[in-house]
């Protein structure tokens, strides 16, 4: 049976860019009924600039079809500002296959224009065995 | 406003946030996010990858976590870290629970550590989508 690839632990991905919409941010606080600031879950909208690369990258060999999201962890050195670019950097930080269900846990790093760490992110996805 | 070290006691419980998810939630945290997997719009799709029907995001279930958070301490700045595990699926019409603790202050850091739960009925039966959540934020 395929699984997640084990051999695609430690591989980083190119920056890619972020701009923290004001719009989009706005709509994603209208979901939880919230009337200002960048709540801090909103950093995973940066993070889906990235996992469609990871998804679709024949290394990690990953069936999206069963995935599900394990676990989710974020640090911020501060708030997000609207309307500011983020710098993500992307890297495959394990890989674990156990029992045939895969997990992959993927970081990240967000600087901004200065180069000043803004947050970490940490992202498990499960790719479930049966279906 | 944002709530003072002075204001907080180990121990002390957030106000519980409630809310009932409806596909038009789900859509709506999709569009925001960019989270547009099928297993969250499609039932068909969610029903063969072995679910009753479509689940709500793990991020849309965390996002509500937060929003309890933010609520009580008043500043959605005020988050330095957040975390979750996803231990259940929320289905369309569950009523989401979200609750949580004061386990540890530190005065010199200004920072209050929480433990966070959401639960959540399926079937009858109780269920945890987060047991273990945890947030640290900064207080004035």
């Amino acid at each position: 049976m395929r699984a997640v690839d084990p051999h695609a632990e430690g591989i980083r991905y190119a920056d890619v860019e972020f701009v923290v919409d004001p719009a989009r941010v706005s709509a994603f606080r209208a979901v939880f009924g919230q009337s200002d600031g960048v709540p801090p879950t909103f950093l995973t909208a940066a993070e889906f600039e990235v996992f469609p690369q990871v998804i679709a990258d024949p290394r990690v060999d990953l069936d999206f079809t069963k995935v599900v999201h394990g676990g989710q962890t974020y640090e911020l050195l501060r708030p997000l500002r609207e309307g500011e670019t983020l710098t993500v950097r992307a890297r495959i930080e394990s890989v674990k296959v156990r029992a045939g269900t895969g997990f992959l846990t993927i970081a990240m790093d967000m600087v901004d224009g200065l180069g000043d760490p803004v947050a970490r992110t940490r992202s498990t996805m499960i790719e479930r065995t049966l279906i | 406003m944002t709530l003072s070290l002075g204001d907080v006691a180990v121990g002390d419980e957030l106000p519980e946030l409630r809310r009932i998810v409806t596909p038009g939630d789900v859509k709506a945290y999709a569009d925001a996010s960019g989270d547009q997997n099928p297993l969250h719009q499609n039932d068909e799709f969610a029903r063969s990858a072995g679910f009753d029907g479509v689940i709500a995001h793990g991020m849309f279930t965390m996002g509500h976590m937060a929003a309890c958070v933010t609520g009580w301490v008043g500043d959605r700045g005020s988050v330095v870290a957040i975390s979750a595990q996803f231990r259940a699926p929320v289905t369309m019409g569950e009523e989401i629970v979200a609750g949580g603790r004061v386990r540890a202050l530190d005065t010199d850091a200004r920072t209050a550590t929480l433990e966070l739960w959401v639960s959540s009925r399926h079937d009858g039966e109780e269920t945890w989508p987060i047991k273990r959540g945890e947030a640290t934020v900064k207080l004035e």
